[in-house]
């Protein structure tokens, strides 16, 4: 009885063969729905703060730096990848993608910026009312938001308007330099 | 007159004016107010009713006059039935009576609210340190609400947890924190003479994150089941369908039919898993590593599965309160459908080839041996009781999801020992393909086109309670929520099966080889990170140390020059 459960033990490994991938040499495709890094669409996103509101590791920051440019800071070093702003995004810009190979020795390498010009509207040129109902008060968008992003850490009060000392304390920020063309330029 | 009725008036006539109050939102809960004096009373009588003994939840009561709560739940199997009784107590004294005399499964739970909460148990037998870490200052409680989710108090050199004498005529033998044999972090003093086990002690809890007081005062009520999930690295979705069903319940949130069979379907798809896990683990422990190479194959294809399900291979993110998140449509069913029969096919055939090896008989009858009465003494849950011919499944007894719906057996072993865990696991297996199976069924024909998650209209009320259970793959999971303000839970509390059952541990060992003691500790599938859930911060371990840390340190960094 011993005998014969080992030579059926020995059965199942020839019967199955070789099972491990060659995976770093031969990619693994992920499947279709995966949930991997997530990928904004700058074009598409209105700075509504669904995302940085409903992120559940507070990975994704905003601030606004002056009363028309808000910045969108997305650190993926917390990120478990649960992809419920993608859910949220009322504008369908993010999108979890299938790439997973984010190992880096770099922060920065796997975190994204986005600068939104919040007065005029990014797709048709116009700018908008802020006083008068708009796309972002149905989205009950209270005011702005002064996340650090030095430290990259959730400030969560909002005030109505710039005060001067807010203004200082983003003085420190630099201007990411991959967007520096893009068309949200000031005024 | 239903049971709930027929204990809620012997209650009432028991204790007369030390009763307070009793309410229930759903038929299968019963939440009573008593006064504290009449604690032990109230206990002692439903364990007289047939109880079985869950959990405590010690919380700090905002509303109730300011004062610190105690709530203690407990289950009537046969009758699917959930008693929670509370008792208030005054801040400058908070005092209770201990339980743990006559209910041992007690006694962690009311340890912790001894180092959380500040709280004192009358007649407690062995009030000692259990969750903090050794260097926590004295007269900080984490859990009270003054006090920062961040805190981070310095850490302190020189101060070692004390452990209990040895029994006289045997000496120690220090497994862990970090030890070959455990999988995760732990301490177990183990007392031999010569071979032979003769007691042990536990101290544990260094895996802490803070998760209950990080969602008490951080997080929002759809943001918990992401945190939830990542309780336990194997049976997350457990905790994050755990956690929403007690929302549901406290909030009387009715969800979607087919949302209740997506999560049943998840939740057996991680039952898989990880008893293909627990089942490799244990072949690996044991020394018989063609189990751990063959179990992990099959195991693969469940985790490729799930990834395509859920778009992660663990960490599902499915749960949300009010529902799911993502459907299981005809084309998921029929590659759900293709995969369990090639596991089923896989894992017959590995059957086959082992159940009849000696060399797993050997390391496993007669091993961990503890008898039907002690696992009822100790409170003991899932397959680790039901290998003690403890006929208990939450599945079956306290129905949840879509489980009132789908046919299966509760796989019972009597051998009271190891081998009795795997062979439950073993057929547990089968039948949560068949449970998948049914499922499929449901949602192909009934269920079509209804929506995956209802919206939570308002606010939730603040003060309500939920008490959900769930049977875990290691056993029963309690989860216990109090509705609060701002959008978050005012206490959340989460006991994992592996609570009550490592608190069975030190008996299971007795009498036994040093040899079999990682197979035993690994009979009841520990996941120490489910368990060491609640504290603040990590810990610098200190279990029976010759050295300080600046010794340790000034000793590496000369011999690391000498080289």
């Amino acid at each position: 009885m011993w005998l014969w459960n080992k030579i059926k033990q020995l059965a199942i490994p020839s019967r199955t063969g070789v099972v491990t991938l060659r995976y770093p040499y031969k990619p693994r495709p992920a499947p279709a729905g995966f949930r991997g890094q997530p990928v904004w669409d700058h074009t598409k996103c209105i700075g509504c703060a669904g995302c940085a509101s409903n992120c559940p590791a507070r990975t994704i920051f905003l601030r606004d730096i002056c009363q028309e440019i808000r910045i969108l800071l997305y650190d993926s070093s917390r990120c478990t990848y649960c992809g419920r702003c993608a859910d949220l995004c009322p504008e369908k810009a993010i999108t979890m993608s299938e790439n997973f190979e984010l190992a880096t020795d770099n922060r920065q390498d796997i975190t994204q910026t986005i600068e939104l010009f919040m007065m005029t509207c990014q797709r048709c040129g116009r700018c908008y009312d802020l006083e008068i109902k708009n796309a972002l008060d149905k989205l009950q968008m209270l005011g702005y938001r002064y996340d650090s992003l030095e430290v990259r850490k959730v400030i969560r009060q909002s005030t109505p308007e710039l005060e001067p000392e807010h203004l200082e304390k983003t003085a420190t920020y630099r201007r990411p330099e991959k967007l520096e063309k893009s068309s949200c330029g000031k005024d | 007159m239903s049971r709930k009725e027929e204990l809620l008036n012997l209650l009432k006539d028991k204790l007369r004016g030390k009763f307070l109050a009793g309410s229930s939102l759903e038929d299968k809960r019963l939440f009573i107010d008593i006064k504290k004096e009449a604690l032990v009373e109230t206990a002692s009588l439903l364990m007289k009713e047939g109880a079985r003994y869950q959990m405590g939840v010690g919380y700090e009561a905002k509303k109730n006059g300011q004062g610190l709560a105690m709530v203690h739940t407990f289950a009537f199997d046969a009758d699917s039935l959930l008693v929670a009784i509370r008792a208030l107590t005054t801040e400058d004294k908070p005092e209770f009576d201990s339980l743990t005399p006559f209910i041992p499964g007690a006694g962690w739970s009311e340890r912790e609210y001894i180092d959380l909460l500040g709280l004192h148990f009358k007649n407690h037998p062995n009030p000692k340190r259990l969750v903090l870490s050794d260097d926590w200052p004295e007269g900080i409680y984490p859990l009270r609400q003054d006090v920062p989710y961040d805190l981070m108090p310095p850490s302190a050199e020189e101060v070692a947890f004390r452990l209990d004498e040895a029994p006289p005529g045997s000496s120690i033998i220090p497994f862990g924190p970090f030890h070959a044999c455990l999988h995760e972090p732990a301490h177990f003093a183990v007392y031999v003479d010569g071979e032979e086990i003769k007691g042990c002690e536990y101290r544990g809890f260094m895996v802490h994150r803070g998760i209950e007081k990080l969602a008490a005062t951080e997080l929002t009520y759809n943001e918990i089941p992401f945190v939830a999930e990542r309780i336990c690295g194997i049976c997350g979705s457990v905790h994050s369908v755990n956690y929403a069903q007690a929302v549901e319940a406290a909030s009387g949130l009715k969800i979607p039919r087919r949302a209740e069979f997506i999560r049943t379907i998840m939740l057996e798809i991680e039952r898989l898993h990880s008893h293909l896990m627990w089942l490799g683990v244990a072949g690996h422990l044991i020394g018989f590593d063609t189990v751990f190479m063959q179990a992990w194959r099959i195991r693969e294809k469940i985790m490729w599965l799930a990834e395509s399900l859920t778009g992660n291979r663990k960490t599902y993110g499915m749960v949300i309160v009010g529902g799911v998140r993502r459907d299981i449509d005809l084309t998921k069913a029929d590659l759900i459908k293709k995969t369990l029969s090639e596991v089923e096919k896989d894992m017959l055939a590995l059957e086959k080839a082992i159940i009849k090896d000696k060399a797993i008989h050997r390391r496993t009858k007669g091993v961990g041996y503890l008898s039907r009465e002690k696992a009822v003494e100790w409170n003991l849950v899932g397959p680790v009781a039901r290998a003690r011919g403890l006929d208990m499944d939450a599945r079956r007894d306290h129905r949840y999801a879509a489980y009132d719906e789908v046919k299966f057996d509760v796989v019972v072993a009597d051998s009271s020992d190891v081998w009795g865990t795997l062979v439950v696991r073993i057929k547990e297996i089968y039948e949560a393909i068949k449970i998948i199976h049914q499922c499929l069924g449901k949602l192909a024909s009934e269920l079509q086109g209804s929506p995956l998650a209802i919206e939570i209209e308002g606010s939730i009320p603040a003060g309500q309670q939920g008490l959900s259970v769930v049977e875990a793959p290691r056993g029963e999971a309690v989860h216990y929520v109090l509705t609060g303000d701002d959008n978050r839970p005012e206490r959340w509390r989460v006991r994992a099966p592996t609570y009550p059952n490592l608190q069975a541990v030190p008996d299971m060992l007795l009498n036994n080889k040093l040899a079999d003691f990682p197979i035993i500790v690994g009979s009841i599938d520990p996941c120490i990170s489910c368990t060491d859930r609640v504290a603040v911060i990590d810990r610098k371990t200190a279990a029976d140390r010759i050295l300080s840390r600046q010794e340790l340190e000034k000793l590496s960094r000369e011999v690391r020059s000498k080289t």
